[in-house]
């Protein structure tokens, strides 16, 4: 891999982590389409994944830094008493049982899936998948809603605080769908939340909270990888940062889009780019 | 679900949990419960194991019937 092909991938990969397209759909796709011969399931790889996603989580944690101090806080005040007393507790507990089926089903599948579904074609596919996917969290939203403008259907939905824990768990194990590439990590989670009846903008916050600790997590435990002999670590940091800085520009776009916004045009757009991709492959442009 | 005895089953499944992830530390569990083929240190597993085990006490601390 040269280094413009590293940064091209940092950017790629912070770019697209945080919207509902998945990142690792567009990971395999997008180098087939350009012709670029680097194997991703080469062990040389790995070092630079994990570089890429500990630039991810790195950004999610300085967006919500100031939040995450509270949940923390409010995670061991709970735990100890072992009685929930405010929302940052409540929130803290339902982030934990978010996290544990994603881990549980990450250590368990994650790699099997990968390898399973690792080529171009089953990635195309499945991102055309995920925009039905998108559709259809959408379309079950809308028959909830009720009023006119965009602010009054809105109201009626919930903050991430007040999901139940059995929607937060099944939330959370929705993101081991993600490990198919072609399937969006935020999209199953944020129209989890959809489904679950939270606002949209709190639906991407709750994912995005849920999103850092499981790929902070996946992240540090590949960390010793990145001392193995032969890693071009200087390339891989400094894409990294391009990741990370794409990540949290996305984050800031995606939760001001959410205000107002709706799921559907990332639905259309991965709908269109999966078919499209699979026409390019199939016919070799 | 406040239960004593409820909070002394999850007490339980979580020391079961350290000691899983204390084994894999030191690589004493046999590869049949892991997805890799060697026996030897499982990082992954321990880890896994560790949180579970935070959680089931986390669990049984909410399910204790507290006397106030």
């Amino acid at each position: 891999m040269t280094f413009g092909q590293a940064l091209f991938m940092g950017l790629l990969q912070g770019a697209s982590e945080l919207f509902p397209v998945s990142s690792l759909g567009h990971a395999v796709i997008v180098p087939s389409l350009l012709h670029w011969n680097f194997k991703q399931s080469d062990p040389s790889f790995v070092p630079f994944l994990v570089l890429l996603h500990l630039g991810t989580a790195t950004a999610l944690l300085i967006l919500y830094r100031k939040e995450w101090v509270v949940i923390i806080r409010g995670f061991f005040a709970a735990a100890f008493r072992g009685q929930m007393r405010d929302d940052n507790e409540r929130l803290a507990m339902l982030l934990l049982t978010g996290t544990i089926p994603a881990a549980v089903l990450g250590v368990l599948l994650e790699t099997r899936i990968k390898s399973l579904f690792a080529s171009p074609y089953a990635a195309a596919a499945f991102l055309a998948v995920n925009g039905v996917l998108m559709l259809g969290f959408e379309q079950l939203r809308r028959r909830a809603e009720r009023g006119s403008t965009r602010q009054e259907q809105e109201e009626h939905f919930a903050r991430a605080e007040r999901i139940s824990f059995r929607a937060a768990a099944i939330v959370g194990a929705c993101q081991a769908l993600a490990f198919i590439p072609g399937i969006s990590r935020s999209g199953v989670t944020i129209g989890g939340g959809l489904v679950a009846g939270l606002r949209h903008q709190e639906a991407v916050r709750f994912s995005f909270l849920l999103a850092t600790p499981t790929i902070l997590g996946a992240g540090v435990i590949e960390v010793p990888q990145l001392f193995a002999s032969g890693v071009p670590v200087v390339e891989y940091v400094a894409a990294a940062v391009l990741s990370g800085l794409a990540a949290y520009a996305s984050a800031r776009f995606l939760l001001r889009y959410f205000r107002s916004g709706r799921l559907d045009p990332y639905g259309w757009y991965c709908i269109a780019a999966g078919l499209l991709s699979l026409a390019l492959l199939r016919f070799g442009l | 679900m406040k239960s004593n005895t409820v909070a002394v089953g999850l007490g339980i499944l979580g020391i079961i949990f350290v000691i899983a992830a204390v084994l894999y530390i030191v690589g004493g569990i046999l590869p049949t419960f892991t997805s890799s083929s060697a026996a030897g240190t499982h990082t992954k597993h321990a880890i896994l194991c560790a949180v579970l085990a935070v959680a089931s006490f986390v669990a049984a601390n909410f399910a204790r019937v507290k006397t106030v």
